[in-house]
């Protein structure tokens, strides 16, 4: 693609769009339902990631059904998908892929804005919770719906002082098909 | 490119920053997954429909009350409405359209009691996608948006009970979502009073 | 059965049943509109169905004499990689295939004169089970479904199909 083009604003611009307040103010009522039902901020960040992850396994199918985008070559191709397209189809932002290691199995997805975290502060009892964790989820579900096995956790977060929020990416295993059933069932 | 021509919005505090427009998007998409995963978490948490709807109405409230806080800030010049009417037609159509993009089908006064205002939607957002299986009898996550009226009545100073009814429509295949207010009655005497 | 003689008949009844499997080979949907012949059990008829389309994909993607394909017969690949069948057909119906890169696997059949369905069955799967099935709030992933709104949908589509 030419370095210009930003592939998400088309896929944006023609999907049904809402008041970014309405999911910013409900995914805070979740956060605050979390941390009611489980009191521990680690196990408020465990479950936010095990969320994203059911969200993400359902969400993967919208995204290939309206993003009209091919199967990614390599690796590489599908953290820019990520940041270009996905981020930008769903919450309306894009961001950047950085600091990749030397085999290409692991990356940083950098954003600089992040619609989830309007309207937040984290109040002192809540200093270890990562308050986006759910992405992290998200991006893990639906890469594992596409034959990735990938670990993917916050690295930097602006609601904890730093000046990006910065996902660690890393590709585990490619799993190929396999045939479900035994063959004497 | 990271972070070019962006200030360090870390270093203010959030009260400090300038408050949005409420002009920015996301994909409904990604509001409908958010939204479905509530539900879903919220279903492993209960034993039965009426605690599930009141887990999503508690959900809303929270929302609501925000939601108050933020309209009364930017359309209003930080006045509330005072009179029944008015937080009413406040909800129906500016709350309305902020939160789902247009004014609310419809806003009626209940027949039989004097305490009960509805708002009805044709296809409520929340309601967009579902279909309730039989065995989930009249449940209606429109309990949820309830919530939000809920949040926002109280905050402005109308306690109210507010549910959410799925009310079939003659000719139309789907039904129409109702959600009924019913005033304390705190509220109906002050607006005596008011005259 | 209901089968009118010649084409005058509303193109619904062109259509006899479709099936949804995911990468498990679940049966996640089974739809009929005619199919008054069936020798099988639910259970094993899909079942033979989807080894059937599992192995029909991977012969389809072995034998392809210019793609780039990798592998010897029966190897494992990733979903959706490679070629793939679309349809067969035989004297007296036809099977339109398609699978995302999710392994979600749309299998419509027909009568044998139905035109090209890929654009049907991406129709289908966008805008018709993405919608009505996984923006669900109430369906649980990789469950088999029964959603009142994706039927209505799919229902009202096919009789666009000729």
């Amino acid at each position: 693609m030419p370095p210009n083009s930003r592939p998400g604003d088309a896929v944006f611009a023609s999907v049904d769009r809402v008041n970014a307040e309405l999911f910013t103010l409900t995914y805070g009522a979740i956060v605050r339902q979390l941390l009611t039902d489980f009191e521990e901020v680690d196990e408020v960040n465990k479950q936010l990631d095990t969320m994203g992850y059911n969200i993400g396994i359902r969400l993967i199918d919208d995204f290939l059904a309206k993003a009209n985008i091919t199967r990614c070559s390599d690796f590489r191709e599908t953290a820019e998908t990520i940041v270009k397209v996905g981020f930008k189809m769903f919450l309306g932002v894009t961001g950047t892929v950085a600091n990749w290691n030397t085999d290409n199995t692991e990356c940083s997805l950098i954003l600089d804005d992040n619609p989830l975290v309007d309207f937040v502060e984290l109040p002192e009892t809540c200093q270890g919770l990562y308050y986006c964790n759910i992405l992290c989820g998200v991006i893990r579900g639906a890469l594992e719906m596409v034959s990735m096995r990938t670990e993917v956790k916050f690295v930097k977060d602006v609601l904890r002082g730093d000046d990006v929020f910065e996902i660690r990416l890393k590709l585990l295993e490619q799993v190929p098909e396999e045939y479900p059933y035994k063959d004497d069932e | 490119m990271i972070g070019v021509g962006r200030g360090p919005k870390q270093l203010l505090n959030v009260v400090d920053r300038p408050l949005g427009k409420g002009k920015n998007e996301v994909s409904l998409s990604a509001f409908a997954f958010l939204f479905s995963e509530l539900v879903q978490y919220s279903q492993t948490r209960v034993d039965n429909i009426a605690e599930l709807e009141r887990r999503l109405e508690d959900a809303g409230i929270g929302v609501g009350l925000r939601i108050l806080e933020l309209l009364c800030h930017r359309e209003k010049a930080n006045r509330r409405e005072t009179r029944l009417l008015g937080i009413l037609s406040f909800v129906h159509s500016t709350v309305w359209r902020c939160l789902f993009g247009k004014v609310a089908d419809s806003l009626e006064k209940g027949t039989e009691h004097e305490d009960e205002y509805m708002i009805s939607e044709r296809e409520l957002l929340v309601n967009r996608f579902i279909s309730v299986p039989k065995d989930m009898g009249a449940f209606n996550c429109g309990s949820f948006v309830a919530g939000i009226v809920k949040g926002i009545l109280d905050g402005a100073g109308f306690p109210a009970r507010v549910s959410a009814h799925f009310v079939s429509v003659e000719g139309q295949a789907r039904p129409r979502t109702t959600i009924l207010i019913k005033f304390a009655e705190e509220v109906l005497q002050r607006e005596a009073r008011l005259g | 059965m209901l089968q009118a003689p010649g084409g005058a008949v509303g193109s619904s009844t062109r259509m006899r049943c479709m099936y949804m499997f995911n990468r498990q080979g679940v049966c996640l949907h089974y739809h009929v509109w005619l199919r008054p012949v069936s020798v099988l059990s639910r259970q094993e008829d899909q079942k033979l169905m989807f080894g059937l389309l599992f192995s029909l994909k991977l012969f389809t993607a072995k034998m392809d004499p210019v793609g780039g394909s990798k592998g010897q017969l029966g190897a494992a690949q990733l979903q959706g990689q490679g070629c793939s069948f679309h349809s067969f057909q035989t004297n007296t119906y036809k099977l339109s295939f398609m699978e995302t890169p999710t392994g979600l696997k749309i299998v419509l059949v027909t009568d044998s004169k139905m035109s090209d369905l890929r654009e049907a069955l991406k129709y289908i799967y966008s805008n018709i089970y993405v919608e009505y099935v996984v923006k669900n709030p109430l369906y649980t992933p990789d469950t088999p479904f029964k959603c009142e709104l994706f039927n209505q949908n799919l229902d009202n589509y096919v009789k666009t199909l000729s």
